[in-house]
């Protein structure tokens, strides 16, 4: 199991579309993939989930992956954190 | 790869005057014979007005010829000697056929030069602007563009829905699912549409298949016969199609609904989803949400954009507060009764 803290850059926070980029390329791995914020551990792969947690810019979510693909989804995960979704 | 890459387009370039029989418009034959056999090649149709006046430079004499009051009256104010010269005159083109509106008759010298020249007359009891109406919307469909589709056609909750995807995948068996459900099965397997106006394709089955359907392993049913006239119905706009495909790991299913992806079929675009199957789905239940959800769509509620929206207004709410320990439950006391 691996767990990161990642900032959402993007100044428009974690809207709609940025949510479908994330839970699409999370979708591809096998591990299982978490959000947590404020305590609520929200599936990656679920786009309600992801959407219900209504990151805006500066906010801080934990990122869980486990399983036999965990580190490829860290990093590029991590990565799509990073380049705010494309909207930096 | 899939059938929408390669659409065979059919349209008639012309059809026999004969046909203009079995138009709206009740018309009854005045001069027939060999006329009957001509062709028409145009949808649009003409009033020689100023043809009977002598000017014929930008004559289309190759459209249908609609007589309605003016050309009848000015007929009848001219003299008997010119007015034979204005009928042979125009006959020298090959018109195809003259149409005589509101129970016209014509002179039985101007009916003989007609039926001399070999073209037909026919006479129908509706007034000018009614026939032309009805003419040019029944002409506009024999001349459409069709196109075949192989696929199952149903009208779920009145939204006409296309099932396509590789023989055998189910598409019938989805349908009679649907049948079942008391939706309406416009056609199997072959599906003939045509395009109306110039944005609706309306789809119909064949003469022969009517509401036949094969079942795998079953072989050939009369859905008609066996779920009754509830069961069907002749024809049907498209309005979704749904392409059924095996799931693939590598394709990307919207997961939002809010990328819009129309299939353009012959410059008309059709709303369309890609439904990826795999065992233990419910296909019925999902295209029967699709249908309902197109509906929601076209009287102005989208469900994905609604949702969008909230996300972005609580997104902001957060910036500006900076207040992290939201409640998410959506009620945020629950009451005494413990129901």
């Amino acid at each position: 199991m691996i767990q990161e803290t990642l900032t959402v850059l993007n100044r428009a926070g974690l809207h709609t579309r940025p949510a479908a980029m994330l839970v699409k390329l999370a979708a591809k791995f096998k591990s299982d993939i978490y959000l947590n914020r404020d305590g609520y551990d929200i599936n990656a792969k679920s786009i309600i989930g992801v959407m219900t947690l209504a990151a805006e810019q500066g906010s801080e979510l934990i990122l869980t992956t486990e399983g036999t693909d965990e580190q490829d989804a860290m990093t590029e995960l991590k990565a799509l954190f990073e380049s705010g979704f494309g909207e930096l | 790869m899939s059938q929408f890459d390669r659409i065979k387009t059919i349209q008639k370039e012309n059809i026999s005057v004969n046909q203009l029989l079995s138009s709206p418009v009740q018309l009854t034959t005045v001069v027939g014979g060999e006329g009957l056999e001509n062709l028409i090649q145009d949808k649009n149709l003409h009033r020689p007005q100023l043809a009977l006046a002598g000017f014929v430079d930008l004559f289309t004499y190759h459209r249908v010829q609609v007589f309605g009051n003016t050309e009848i009256y000015y007929l009848q104010s001219l003299k008997a000697s010119d007015r034979i010269k204005a009928f042979e005159k125009i006959c020298e083109f090959a018109i195809p056929c003259i149409i005589l509106t509101n129970n016209h008759t014509l002179e039985q010298e101007l009916l003989f030069i007609l039926e001399k020249k070999k073209i037909a007359v026919f006479s129908t009891p509706f007034e000018t602007t009614k026939t032309i109406f009805l003419l040019s919307d029944f002409l506009d469909d024999q001349f459409a563009l069709q196109i075949a589709l192989h696929g199952s056609f149903v009208d779920v909750y009145g939204v006409g829905v296309l099932l396509t995807g590789r023989s055998g995948i189910g598409k019938s068996e989805i349908a009679l699912d649907l049948i079942e459900r008391g939706h309406r099965l416009v056609a199997d397997d072959l599906v003939m549409f045509t395009k109306k106006r110039e944005s609706v394709l309306m789809g119909t089955g064949t003469n022969l298949s009517q509401h036949f359907m094969e079942i795998r392993g079953l072989g050939i049913i009369d859905v008609e016969k066996m779920f009754g006239i509830r069961a069907i119905r002749f024809q049907k706009r498209l309005e979704i199609i749904v392409e059924l495909e095996e799931w693939n790991k590598n394709n990307e299913y919207t997961r939002t609904g809010l990328e819009e992806a129309p299939l353009n079929l012959v410059n008309v675009d059709v709303s369309s989803v890609k439904l990826p199957l795999f065992p233990g789905k419910n296909v019925t239940v999902i295209t029967e949400v699709i249908a309902l959800n197109y509906l929601l769509r076209t009287y102005g509620y989208n469900a994905a954009k609604v949702f969008a929206d909230r996300l972005q207004e609580q997104i902001n709410v957060r910036r500006l507060h900076k207040s992290s320990t939201h409640d998410q439950r959506l009620v945020s006391y629950f009451q005494s009764d413990d129901e």
